[in-house]
């Protein structure tokens, strides 16, 4: 009896959301911005009569979800949302449709969305195949009250020679961190994990400290003054002035030291900004602010850029529906709504917004951010260059390599992946 | 080597037996054959092909290559050698405490619910969630564990941040999430066994202690024997609760090698060579199985 | 005195393994009731208390779809394989059907890592059409489910109930009955725990579910995990979820008393 009855409420689940006319099927992740999407979906219901179902699962395992369907002939998502880092394998394994076609039939502006997101998630070798979504580049996330409080000033600069204000550069910053570590309080907090948490985070001080990963010929440019120096003061960082266990924390550990008040500094997603000044999560609301991760010089930046775009995939059952979809949720006037919600946005005019300038105090250093981050080396095997950089760098951090060792070991495989991609000749 | 159950000198009742045999089995073996047939087959013919996501062809026959490149890589083999360290380590250390913890559970009367239910808890959990959950009761400076034991004395554990550390955490979050599963099956073992051998071996004046050791033992062997394996095979693809709390790290300290196979196949996309590596995992358990299963037949 | 030892000493330890069973229980109860900000707070404090943890999953998830569909799933493939591995399992025992190569040949493919079987798996799903439904969830469970039981159950039928069946033969038994009446009840404690253990594997698989399953057919692991994202673990809702998951210990518990003492008296009839 419990059986059928259990069995007659989980069928009647099932059939309830295929009933009416056309249906786009969505694969996304439980971010803040997919959040956004949601409630703004029955508008979109409304005007078109297509319904849409977004399926959330886990970040981590989108991948694994996402790739048997993309290779399939058919499969069951109209549209994706693609993470920066899976594009060049997408765009190689020809798992994407190309939308400039679309694009020119419809009329629609890509030169509103900041250049270098564009050039991340949306054109790749001069086909357009995504639409930026949002932008998750990093910044320098700090406290503001500490930096504000007159002893702290007067400690600061009888130590220092220097006055305490946000830092103009990399140096300054460092000098900064120091300082804080006192008194149970942490100067900063990493996030060590392997792969991503590490590599992404990492990437910011080897830029900072004037890096880059190749040059114009994809020839490795990693093990020199600045990598060795990025790599040793990362393992300072862990070691001398955050909190024990930061070499394997993951964003969400790193964010609650951060949120209880325990770290001066985390160099972060800048969509983590707005969870700082949710009570339910945060210690410190209002007292955090975030700012383009400093440079070598004062003109500089050393902030990685990051994003996700929307795509149609080759296997698309219905493109069409997918594409009046995109146009609606990447109009003006929906990206605007959805960054008034708390979102990450992606276009200029946007970031110019007044109205999102009158709530957000931080859209000018947000937009500066992006226009000075550097980009991730993006070619088809980016998740294994992640990977690598993972495995090596956590060796460094945990003293098992030195980091000239572990910039060898990388700039190794790194040329090989190049070399197997066709990049470096 | 086992015989088939002397063909030669086969009468009727036998050949009926065979076949009753059989028909019993035969909804099973059916239902297997549809689904999981031509997995097993794709990822034996695949292992012998240059096959990945990128490029989903056989057009490239490459012999044993994958799986020689797998035995020469490096990686594997730490992986490989990792994993069994951590096999021996959860399936004994699991065994000990389940084996004990049934015992007694089958002594008792009282209470005896209440034990069970509180047991099944973690079972009833996703590694997953296992995983997520103690990240924050083991974060160094936030979690529940390290102020307990900083009111004891003891200064804070960098559970996960520590390369000698963090296998065994993940060996003791293991025990706390899967012992369970040994002492449901040990406990249906232990009140399965008959009582007559107990009684007459106490009117021969047998202590607890030498009951378990000839009795118990003997009676409990290839329940024993099955539900070690059973465990083994399940920890050998342990994945999950590395993804979620270390990711192989710190170093590649907790690199299992169910793990560095997820990560060739999804994230390297070269189904190819992660076939070949799952086959050579399938070589190994197999042989092991063969092993305990002749040891299993020889004592009996 | 003797007596009083010989209880006392297994309550001890029962009591011991069970507490270090239940603290990391409770402790999930408590983050359950709390918000994010109180449940990292070191040196703990009280803080915030309230059930809108317990709100948020039925609002702002589909926590009973993915109650629900766990659920069917795992009872369905449970009452399935059951009684397919049960007669697998004896015939094994009894008549070693099939001999080693068999037996060895149903297990083998769990000793592959379920990532290499799940490409060729949504393969063969999508063109049969069992791409996210519920019949899907339940072929892939079973396949791991009825290896596994079969290989447990075989050790139970090896237990010495074979003098009766053949009692019970030379009485005017058929083979079936002597399995159904005789087979089957004395190894009952074995089959209500491989039953058990079963439903466990369906309801916590993950990579099957999560490659196979659609927005209509997602599974409680897969959704649960779904709380953990790019901008963080949301803890205490998913503290509240965990404790709602453990439900059916409490459907299973009427069920598991009569196993309990029903598995002792059986053991004693023999």
């Amino acid at each position: 009896m419990f059986k059928k009855l259990l069995l007659g409420s989980v069928l009647a689940l099932g059939f309830a959301g295929n009933a009416s006319a056309e249906t786009i099927n969505i694969l996304m992740e439980g971010v803040p911005d997919t959040e956004f999407v949601k409630q703004l979906v029955p508008e979109f219901t409304k005007e078109t009569g297509i319904e849409v179902n977004l399926e959330v699962v886990n970040y981590a395992e989108m991948h694994t979800k996402l790739v048997p369907q993309l290779v399939a002939p058919k499969g069951s998502y109209s549209a994706i949302v693609v993470d920066f880092y899976w594009v060049g394998e997408f765009v190689k394994a020809g798992w994407m449709q190309p939308l400039d076609d679309r694009i020119k039939a419809d009329n629609i502006d890509t030169s509103v969305y900041i250049p270098a997101l564009m050039d991340l998630v949306g054109q790749v070798d001069g086909t357009t195949y995504m639409l930026p979504f949002y932008n998750y580049a990093m910044g320098l996330t700090y406290r503001t009250d500490l930096l504000a409080d007159p002893q702290n000033q007067a400690d600061f600069k009888a130590k220092y020679g220097m006055d305490l204000k946000v830092p103009a550069t990399w140096d300054e910053y460092l000098k900064q961190v120091e300082f804080f570590t006192r008194d149970g309080m942490h100067g900063v907090v990493n996030q060590g994990l392997r792969p991503d948490p590490i590599a992404m985070e990492w990437s910011n001080y080897l830029f900072a400290n004037g890096g880059e990963y190749h040059d114009a010929n994809w020839n490795p440019t990693l093990n020199n003054e600045a990598g060795v120096k990025a790599v040793e003061q990362y393992k300072t960082m862990i070691d001398k002035y955050g909190p024990v266990g930061s070499a394997s924390f993951s964003f969400d550990e790193a964010f609650n030291v951060m949120a209880q008040g325990k770290a001066y500094s985390y160099i972060t997603y800048n969509f983590f900004r707005t969870a700082y000044d949710d009570p339910s999560k945060s210690a410190v609301v209002g007292k955090v602010e975030i700012m383009p991760v400093p440079g070598p010089t004062p003109e500089q930046g050393g902030s990685l850029n990051g994003a996700w775009g929307w795509a149609i995939p080759k296997s698309s059952p219905n493109p069409d529906a997918a594409w009046t979809f995109l146009k609606w949720v990447e109009s003006k006037e929906i990206a605007k709504k959805r960054a008034l919600a708390g979102g990450s946005p992606t276009r200029t005019d946007v970031f110019d917004d007044p109205d999102l300038n009158a709530k957000y105090a931080y859209y000018p250093a947000l937009k500066q951010m992006l226009l000075t981050s550097h980009n991730f080396p993006v070619f088809t095997y980016t998740p294994q260059l992640v990977e690598v950089l993972g495995r090596e760098l956590s060796l460094a951090v945990a003293g098992e390599k030195t980091a000239s060792d572990a910039l060898a070991a990388i700039e190794a495989e790194m040329a090989e992946l190049a070399r197997k991609d066709g990049k470096l000749k | 080597m086992i015989g088939i159950g002397g063909i030669g000198n086969a009468n009727a009742a036998d050949r009926r037996d065979a076949r009753f045999g059989y028909a019993l089995s035969a909804p099973a073996l059916t239902m297997l054959f549809l689904v999981i047939l031509f997995p097993v087959v794709s990822a034996l013919y695949t292992s012998l092909h240059e096959y990945t996501l990128i490029a989903p062809n056989y057009d490239t026959f490459s012999g044993f290559e994958n799986f020689m490149l797998a035995l020469g890589d490096q990686e594997f083999r730490h992986s490989a050698w990792l994993t069994a360290k951590f096999v021996v380590g959860v399936v004994l250390l699991e065994f000990v405490i389940g084996f004990a913890v049934a015992l007694m559970l089958n002594k008792v009367e009282r209470f005896k619910p209440v034990y069970y239910a509180i047991l099944l808890c973690p079972l009833l959990m996703n590694p997953v969630i296992v995983g997520l959950i103690w990240r924050m009761f083991l974060h160094p400076n936030l979690g529940i564990v390290n102020y307990l034991l900083s009111t004891v004395g003891f200064g804070p554990v960098n559970w996960l941040g520590d390369t000698k550390i963090a296998i065994w955490t993940i060996i003791l979050v293991d025990i706390w999430h899967q012992v369970s599963f040994m002492i449901v099956l040990l406990l249906a073992g232990l009140a399965s066994l008959p009582k007559e051998p107990y009684e007459a071996a106490r009117v021969d004046g047998a202590n607890s202690f030498q009951c378990f050791i000839h009795i118990t033992l003997p009676m409990m062997r290839t329940v024993i024997v099955v539900t070690l394996l059973i465990r083994l095979i399940f920890a050998v693809k342990t994945y999950d609760l590395i993804y979620i709390m270390t990711r192989g790290g710190p170093g590649i300290s907790t690199d299992l090698l169910s793990y560095f196979i997820y990560r060739t196949a999804f994230v390297s996309l070269n189904i190819g060579e992660a076939s070949a590596m799952s086959i050579i995992l399938l070589a190994a358990i197999l042989a092991l199985t063969v092993y305990l299963y002749r040891y299993m037949r020889a004592i009996r | 005195m003797r007596v009083r030892w010989g209880s006392f000493i297994p309550h001890l330890i029962l009591s011991a393994f069970s507490l270090a069973i239940l603290l990391p229980l409770v402790w999930i109860v408590r983050v359950s009731l709390t918000d994010k900000l109180t449940a990292y707070k070191i040196p703990p404090e009280i803080g915030h208390v309230g059930i809108e943890n317990y709100i948020e999953i039925f609002s702002a998830y589909p926590f009973e779809r993915w109650f629900l569909n766990s659920l069917f799933v795992a009872l369905a493939s449970t009452a399935i394989s059951l009684p397919l591995a049960t007669a697998m399992a004896y015939a094994f025992a009894r008549f070693n059907t099939g001999g080693i190569f068999l037996r060895l040949g149903v297990l083998a493919s769990q000793m592959l890592p379920p990532i290499i079987l799940v490409l060729p798996l949504f393969t063969l799903f999508f063109t049969t059409g069992l791409m996210q439904t519920h019949l899907g969830l339940i072929l892939a469970h079973l396949t791991i489910s009825l290896p596994f039981l079969a290989w447990m159950l075989v050790s139970f039928f090896e237990g010495d109930s074979a003098s009766l069946e053949e009692a019970a033969r030379i009485d005017g038994a058929t083979r079936w009955q002597a399995f159904i009446l005789i087979a089957v009840p004395v190894a009952a404690p074995g089959i209500l725990a491989a039953g058990l253990l079963g439903f466990i594997l369906s309801w916590n698989e993950f990579l099957f579910a999560l490659v196979l399953s659609g927005a209509d057919t997602q599974t409680l692991p897969v959704g649960l995990a779904s709380m953990e994202t790019h901008a963080g673990v949301e803890i205490a809702p998913l503290a509240a979820a965990t404790v709602l998951s453990l439900l059916p210990v409490f459907v299973l518990l009427p069920f598991l008393r009569k196993y309990l003492i029903k598995g002792l008296s059986l053991g004693a009839l023999k």
